[in-house]
Formats: structure tokens, sequence, C-alpha cells
């Protein structure tokens, strides 16, 4: 349990906002928590879609329950949270 | 008595090298301060400045001005310009002011080193009236606000936001002490007045003094033509400084100076002028959109300029000519969200109207920043007011410390360049500004941006309010 700063490049939105999570935190509510600051505010909610986590420049997702302790990323490194359709 | 033409004794009185016998040249011009390149004394007396002017004659001129200046001030004091200007307007001055006018004096310590240390005696000469017209400079943006105080208290920013830690002074500041407070002589010639003031300062200061005789701020309009007279003289310091370099085999150091020193330019002025021009400046007093100016008054003044020296366009040209379509937006909406942080009122400057202009002179604008706005208008009519406020911190370039942004909506192109540097992770909003990191990474390493201020705990409590605290803003 350590808070753990990281870049939120939220797709649709035009800046990189900083972000504090937990390092216990799952991918899922990392996205979660990058949406607060851009979905509703400057991003359209897309419900036809579920919101993913990258690192940034990378093609695959991190599995949405993988920890960020577990993935690797550095203290305020990028992470891009990507719109996927459910359908 | 019969008087010499200036021309006859002009050269002979200006060249005030000697060969020091008591201290070593080095002495007399220790490298760090002089920026000889290592070039000889001899070398730097080729330094020929196309614009010649004895002190008697500065005088006088000077003189002129800033009677011109008062006395336009004076007449229109009782005048209720300030009280009945459009909000916009008001927010252009305060912008204006606090950003520049102490920066004004900063520059005269610039101006004072090239008086004093520069090999070149003509550069000791023009930086000597340089650096009186920096004074002047900050004794009238400092005395014209004043009256304004009283009414509005946002204006005293005008002498204040020099010594706050507001994120848009730190980057101002960070861009003004690496061109001008923290470089030798020759190094300011070229950063400064070539590079800074050629182009840019022509864009604040002409482009303003056209949007404020528009919207009818006559005092504005003449102080500011009054000054950008002075600019458009002593900016022409760096150019035979160059000169001297490239037939010296120093040319890739000379270029590096202006690459570094124009993109920073390039960035502030994103945040600091184009905003104003393309969003504050009511509709119907607008001339020409901030890229088109920029194209017309900047770009094809550098690729002229620069080519006449025989120095090549900078390498990141590409880049710079795409961003214009693109920062200065991103610029604009940040400033807007986060508008408890700055000490203006920006204007949101998106009615229908002038998101037709906006579509007009940048094609794809509401497919893109428009996405953006949509969202945060259907908050302000819903009364969602809390979703149009800010809840964190932008990520900042730790080069220009102005957020990294990228082209929202259907273009979504947002990216950060991140650099690891001993054992730190830096981050950079755009490839170039990366690269002038990496061109000494020593000279800005050791910075913090306001974010990584945040992280450090140096500001508390964690929120808007520690935040707001920190930068000196509100309550009063
Ligand atoms: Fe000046
Ligand atoms: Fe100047």
């Amino acid at each position: 349990m350590a808070l753990f700063p990281l870049g939120s490049n939220f797709e649709g939105d035009f800046v990189l906002q900083l972000i504090a999570i937990d390092t216990e935190n799952t991918m899922d509510e990392v996205a979660a928590a990058a949406a607060i600051h851009s979905v509703n505010r400057r991003v359209r909610p897309r419900p036809d879609c579920i919101m993913r986590v990258r690192k940034q420049g990378a093609t695959e997702f991190f599995p949405r329950d993988m920890k960020v302790a577990d993935s690797g990323l550095m203290p305020t490194e990028t992470i891009e949270i990507i719109w996927e359709k459910t359908t | 008595m019969a008087v010499l033409n200036r021309m006859d004794w002009y050269d002979l009185a200006r060249s005030t090298n000697w060969t020091p016998n008591y201290v070593t040249e080095d002495e007399l011009f220790p490298p760090d301060l002089s920026g000889g390149f290592g070039l000889p004394q001899e070398a730097w007396e080729n330094y020929d400045e196309p614009y010649k002017q004895t002190y008697p004659e500065y005088v006088k001129v000077q003189r002129e001005k800033d009677a011109g200046a008062y006395s336009v001030k004076a007449a229109l004091e009782r005048s209720r310009i300030f009280e009945n200007a459009d909000p916009g307007w008001k927010s252009v001055m305060k912008a204006h002011y606090g950003a520049i006018a102490r920066g004004e004096y900063a520059a005269a310590s610039a101006e004072a080193r090239m008086m004093r240390f520069s090999k070149a005696p003509g550069m000791r000469n023009m930086s000597t009236l340089g650096c009186m017209d920096e004074i002047r400079h900050g004794q009238m943006q400092l005395y014209f606000p004043h009256e304004h105080v009283s009414k509005d208290r946002q204006m005293d920013w005008a002498f204040k936001a020099y010594d706050t830690n507001e994120w848009a002074m730190i980057a101002a500041r960070h861009f003004f002490d690496d061109i001008m407070m923290t470089r030798d002589a020759i190094s300011v010639s070229i950063m400064l007045t070539f590079s800074f003031e050629t182009g840019f300062t022509n864009m604040q200061f002409l482009g303003l003094a056209a949007d404020a005789a528009e919207a009818g701020d006559h005092t504005f309009a003449n102080l500011i033509s009054s000054i950008q007279t002075d600019e458009s003289r002593h900016a022409q310091i760096g150019g035979p400084a160059l000169k001297v370099l490239i037939e010296n085999g120093k040319k890739e150091e000379a270029q590096k100076r202006v690459d570094v020193a124009l993109w920073g330019a390039w960035k502030l002025f994103s945040v600091l002028t184009g905003p104003i021009m393309d969003y504050y400046t009511p509709l119907e007093h607008r001339k020409q959109s901030f890229k088109e100016f920029m194209e017309e008054w900047i770009v094809a003044q550098f690729e002229r300029a620069l080519t006449d020296m025989g120095l090549d366009l900078p390498w990141y040209w590409d880049i710079f000519l795409e961003d214009l379509k693109d920062t200065h937006h991103g610029m604009h909406l940040g400033s807007y969200y986060w508008r408890p942080t700055v000490w203006w009122n920006p204007a949101a400057g998106i009615t229908p109207e002038e998101r037709d202009w906006l579509e007009e002179k940048y094609p794809g604008w509401n497919d893109t920043w428009g996405q953006c706005w949509d969202v945060f208008i259907d908050n302000v009519v819903d009364g969602k007011m809390e979703l149009a406020y800010p809840e964190t911190l932008p990520m900042v370039c730790n080069m220009c410390q102005l957020p990294i942004l990228g082209v929202p909506g259907k273009k979504w192109n947002v990216k950060d360049y991140p650099l690891e540097y001993n054992g730190r992770l830096y981050h950079f909003g755009s490839e170039v500004d990366r690269w002038c990191f990496e061109q000494d990474p020593e000279r800005y390493a050791g910075h913090l941006s306001i974010v990584d201020r945040f992280l450090a705990g140096m500001i508390q409590p964690m929120n808007l309010e520690g935040a707001l605290k920190y930068m000196n803003i509100a309550p009063g």
C-alpha cells in the first residue's frame, strides 16, 4: 500500500493530468480514477465502451485486474486510458 | 563652434578596447560572463552594429518618446476607459503587465552584462542604450497600471507576479532565467535580442498595440508602441555577434543557441499571446488570427533573418509550423479550466459567432477543441459547475513548464515525451522541449516543476486551496 502518482493521458482529452492512486489498485480502478478528471469534464461518456489502460506507446493493454505494483510502471509515468468497445 | 558629423567620430570614440597590462584578458573578460567563444578581442572588434546612435542623440529621442506616452496617459486619466473596457481587454492588460513588467528589469540586467563583459566595443555601446531602454520599460509598465490598482486588485500583479510561484510565472521565469539571467554576454545577444526580441516582442507589442487602439485604449496603445521602438533598435544587437561567430567557425554553437531560445519563446507566446488574440480580444476587434499573425510577423521574418545570416532554419521548423495551429488552443483551454490559478479572468471566447470564426481560421476546430468545449458548456448550462473546475494538476513540461497537451477529440494526439536522466523521470511536451533539455541537461535537471514540487510535499495542504496559497493567489 503506497500512494503512487501517474500521468493520465485520456483518449479524447487535451492534456496530461496527475492522478494519485495506490499500488494495490487494479487497472480498472486506475482507469476509473483517471476518468474522474476527464469524463463529463471534457470527454463524453461512452456507455458502449469500457476503459482500458496501457503504457504510453504500447499496443497491448494491461490485464484489467493487474495491480499497479505488478505493472512495472514508474512513478509519474504516463499511461493511456483507451475506450474499448464491449460489443 | 563647428560640430563633427556623428559618423566622423563614432567608430573611433566607441572603439574602447585596449591591451591589458596588469591583468590577463581572461581576468578582464571572464569567459563565463563574456562568452568569448575562445575568440580573441580582435575578432570581436569586427562587430559592426547596424544601428549607430550616440548618447546625446539617444537622450533627445528618448525624452520625446517619454513625453509622448506620459502626456497621453495624463490626458486620458479621467476618461474611464478602464471602467468601461470589455472584460476580455482587462484580462489582456493584466496578463501582459504581470508577465512583462518586471521582466524588463531582468532584461536591463542582461543588457548590463553585455555592456560590461562583451569583448565587442560596438555591442557595449548599443547595450548601454539597451539597458536604459529596459529600465524605462520597467518603470513605465509599473507606473501605468498603478492607476488601476485601486479599481481592480488583480492589477497589482503587474508588480507582484514575478515574486510568486504562480504556474505561468514559473514558466516565464524559467525561460527568462535561461536566456538572459544565466548566460554570457554573447549568448544573451543571440538568445535575448536576436531570438526573442526580433520576432516575438514584435508580436506582443505590435499586435497588442493594434488591438489596444481597436479597443479604444489609447494610453496602452501609445505605451507599447513607444516601447516597441526601443525593442526594434536594441533587438539588433545579436545579429552582428552571430556574424562574428559564423566568420570564425562557430556556426554550430550559434545555431544551437538560436534554436533553444526560439523554441522557448514560441512556447511562452503560445500561452500568453495566443489566447489573447484568438479568444480574449472581442471578435469585432480581431484583425488576424494568432496563426496568421505568427506566419506573417514571425515565420517570414525569421526565415529571412536566419538565411541572411547564414544560419539554418531550426531542425524543428516543420514541427513549429504544424504547432502554430494547435498549441495555443490547448493553452487557452488549460488556462480557462484552471482559471482560479491565473491572475486575470480568462474570457472563454466561445460564443457561437466566435466558434464560427475559429472554425474558419482553424478548419476542424469544432471536431477537436470544440468537442472538449461542448462538454464544458453542457456542464455550465446544467449548473454542474463542480465539473467545470479542476480537481488535480495538469502534468507540466520540465522544459517550458507549461501543461503537456495536444489535440483532443476526433484527432486525439496527446503525448508525453519522457526522459530518464540520473535516475529521475522527466516529462516534456514535445520532442523539441526534450531536445532543448538534452543540449545541456545539468543546466535544467535540478529545477522542480510545479508538479514536482507538489509531489515533493512543498505545496500544503495538497489540494486546490493549498495550491492557490502556494501560488500567492486568492484571497486577495
Ligand atoms: Fe523591453
Ligand atoms: Fe528589450
